[in-house]
């Protein structure tokens, strides 16, 4: 047999197989395709809150207040000094005016309230926005504790601990999510061991004949491996077709509230290599469900 | 392959019974399942190529499991066993799997494949091992018509009677052209007359150069076809009688 007529006729078996007992394939990967929906939606969700707060996490800075803000050369001195931190970008100086003209631009028609007061009421500021890279907690922090030292009249602003307890949510929500989705999978690959075993037991007869009659290990269980990896494939592709159509209507609308995103299109599905992973992950659940029960079944 | 293996094996290891090679060779053979008495006990035991031998002995007395070592359907826990010169205790399944190519097996239960026409459950042996199609059809033809069933070809097994389902489970042992034909209690199931007709086929086979070894307690059907008898008894080699009634095993003890 050569190696081509050999493959196809692995195939026709394995075709053979699922149509004598449809009701085990259509078990298989459905279960498959129940799992990784649910992984796969619990992913969506992670995913878009964590594009939320990567956003947000770019408009983080450090915001230095002062009393008496530093003027002429000192001011100079300072901001070339806290500009030459590693993880700062630039700094810009706010002072009393630049900062009671924003404000009365923000109040816009309540712009009045303002009349009558000084324009010293608001302190002169640095703004010092970071390397996109150091946005972070351990960015804030290094920026904080080196501000402290050099300029410690200021006061400072960064909002960390909002942010600390947003990144934690999200650790939360990931750890979370391994924890589900691993518990998701194993039983999964149990379940779908299962069924196999189960297409397996009503063709022992056959598989013992083959075995009898001289064919090897492998070419008894090629076919159910691929099988199995089909309907895995298989299962895998409508996970992702059911959560893509939960995705368009009705998460798009109920994340873009619960995120206070500002439209539904802001709420994004699965990116390219989250899905090829679904639909490999479908795959190889197929594969090793296959080979499990193989293994404890074809001896030989 | 294996002629080479043989004869490279006849000169160290001898495997020779009146100048003719062993097909099968049992060094001190124990068998236990699990940790119950032994099936086998110490068999030692040479059979000849082409030879046509008995296994018999009172039920339990540990046949089929002897003949599932020759096979490779279970592993000897002790002992080492040679099939056509080669060491099956040491086989993986790959290579018991091509070992069996070479044997063919007949069942008292057939193990025919009832989804399958009788055309198919004897081209399986062939097609497993890849085998051109026109020369599958032409072979199992052939053997269809030696056992006298080509005009079943494209009934089911279920649609024959007992003698003709065994007649088609003989054709898929014999369409390889066996080295050796193991059979266990081949004619257990079926009535006198239908057996005589099966044993017939056994005697064509060895005729035409098939080791035949036949696990039987049939003293009926040993008596009307006198050959070599190996006699088991819970689970120890309890004689070994030859065509003309002499019992080598009791020679060899007194000698
Ligand atoms: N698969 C098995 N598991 C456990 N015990 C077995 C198995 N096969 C056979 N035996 C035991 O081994 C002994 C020999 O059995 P067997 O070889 O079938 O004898 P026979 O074919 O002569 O009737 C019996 O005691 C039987 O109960
Ligand atoms: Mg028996």
């Amino acid at each position: 047999m050569s190696f081509l007529e050999g493959k196809i006729y692995f195939v026709r078996r394995a075709l053979r197989n699922m149509r004598q007992s449809p009701f085990l394939c259509v078990a298989a990967t459905g279960t498959v395709a129940v799992a990784l929906s649910l992984l796969a939606l619990f992913a969506v969700i992670v995913f878009n809150i964590q594009q939320v707060t990567s956003r947000w996490s770019q408009e983080i800075q450090v915001i230095a207040y002062f009393d008496e803000a530093p003027q002429g050369e000192t001011l100079r001195q300072w901001q070339e000094k806290i500009e030459a931190y590693d993880a700062v970008s630039d700094v810009l100086f706010v002072s009393s005016e630049e900062a009671f003209s924003r404000f009365r631009e923000r109040l816009g028609q309540d712009a009045d309230l303002l009349d009558g007061l000084p324009v010293e009421v608001l302190p002169g500021s640095f703004e010092i926005r970071l390397h996109p890279k150091e946005r972070s907690r351990a960015g804030v922090a290094k920026v904080v504790e080196a501000l402290g030292q050099d300029v410690p009249a200021a006061d400072l602003r960064y909002g960390q601990d909002w942010l600390e307890r947003f990144e934690s949510l999200l650790v939360l929500m990931k750890m979370f999510g391994a924890i589900l989705g691993g518990f998701l999978l194993f039983a999964t690959l149990f379940i779908v061991a299962n069924t196999i075993r189960l297409t397996l037991y009503t063709r022992r007869d056959e598989l013992e004949v083959m075995s009898l009659v001289g064919a090897t290990p492998l070419f008894i269980k090629l076919p159910f491996l691929f099988e199995g990896a089909l309907q895995g494939l298989c299962g895998g592709g409508l996970a992702l077709l059911s959560t893509f159509l939960l995705h368009a209507f009705f998460l798009r609308r109920g994340l873009a509230d619960l995120l206070l995103a500002t439209g539904g299109e802001q709420v994004l599905f699965l990116p390219l290599n989250a899905q090829i992973a679904l639909l490999l992950a479908g795959t190889l659940l197929g594969f090793f469900g296959s080979l499990f029960s193989l293994r404890q079944l074809v001896r030989v | 392959m294996s002629i080479a293996a043989a004869t490279s094996l006849d000169l160290t290891e001898s495997p020779t019974t009146n100048g003719r090679l062993s097909v099968i060779q049992l060094f001190n053979v124990c068998k236990s399942y699990g940790r119950e008495q032994r099936a086998l006990d110490g068999v030692n035991l040479k059979i000849p190529k082409g030879d046509f031998v008995y296994i018999t002995g009172p039920s339990g007395a540990g046949k089929s499991t002897l003949l599932k070592l020759f096979y490779g359907g279970e592993k000897p826990s002790r002992g080492q066993i040679l099939v056509n010169g080669m060491n099956v205790t040491r086989m993986g399944g790959a290579r018991i799997a091509q070992l069996r190519r070479r044997i063919g097996i007949v069942f008292q239960d057939f193990k025919l494949l009832s989804s399958r026409t009788v055309f198919e459950n004897v081209a399986f042996p062939l097609e497993v091992q890849g085998r051109k199609r026109y020369e599958i059809s032409k072979k199992v033809f052939q053997v269809l018509k030696h056992v006298g069933l080509e005009h079943a070809l494209q009934k089911t097994p279920l649609a024959l009677s007992g003698g003709e389902q065994q007649r088609v489970a003989i054709a898929r042992a014999l369409v390889v052209d066996p080295l050796v034909l193991i059979a266990d209690e081949p004619t257990g199931n079926l009535d006198q007359e239908v057996s005589l007709e099966i044993m017939e086929l056994f005697r064509t086979a060895n005729a035409r150069g098939s080791t035949v070894i036949l696990a039987t307690h049939d003293r009926g059907m040993i008596s009307r076809f006198p050959r070599r008898q190996v006699i088991l008894e819970q689970g120890r080699l309890a004689g070994d009688i030859d065509s003309s009634g002499v019992d080598r095993l009791q020679e060899a003890g007194v000698a």
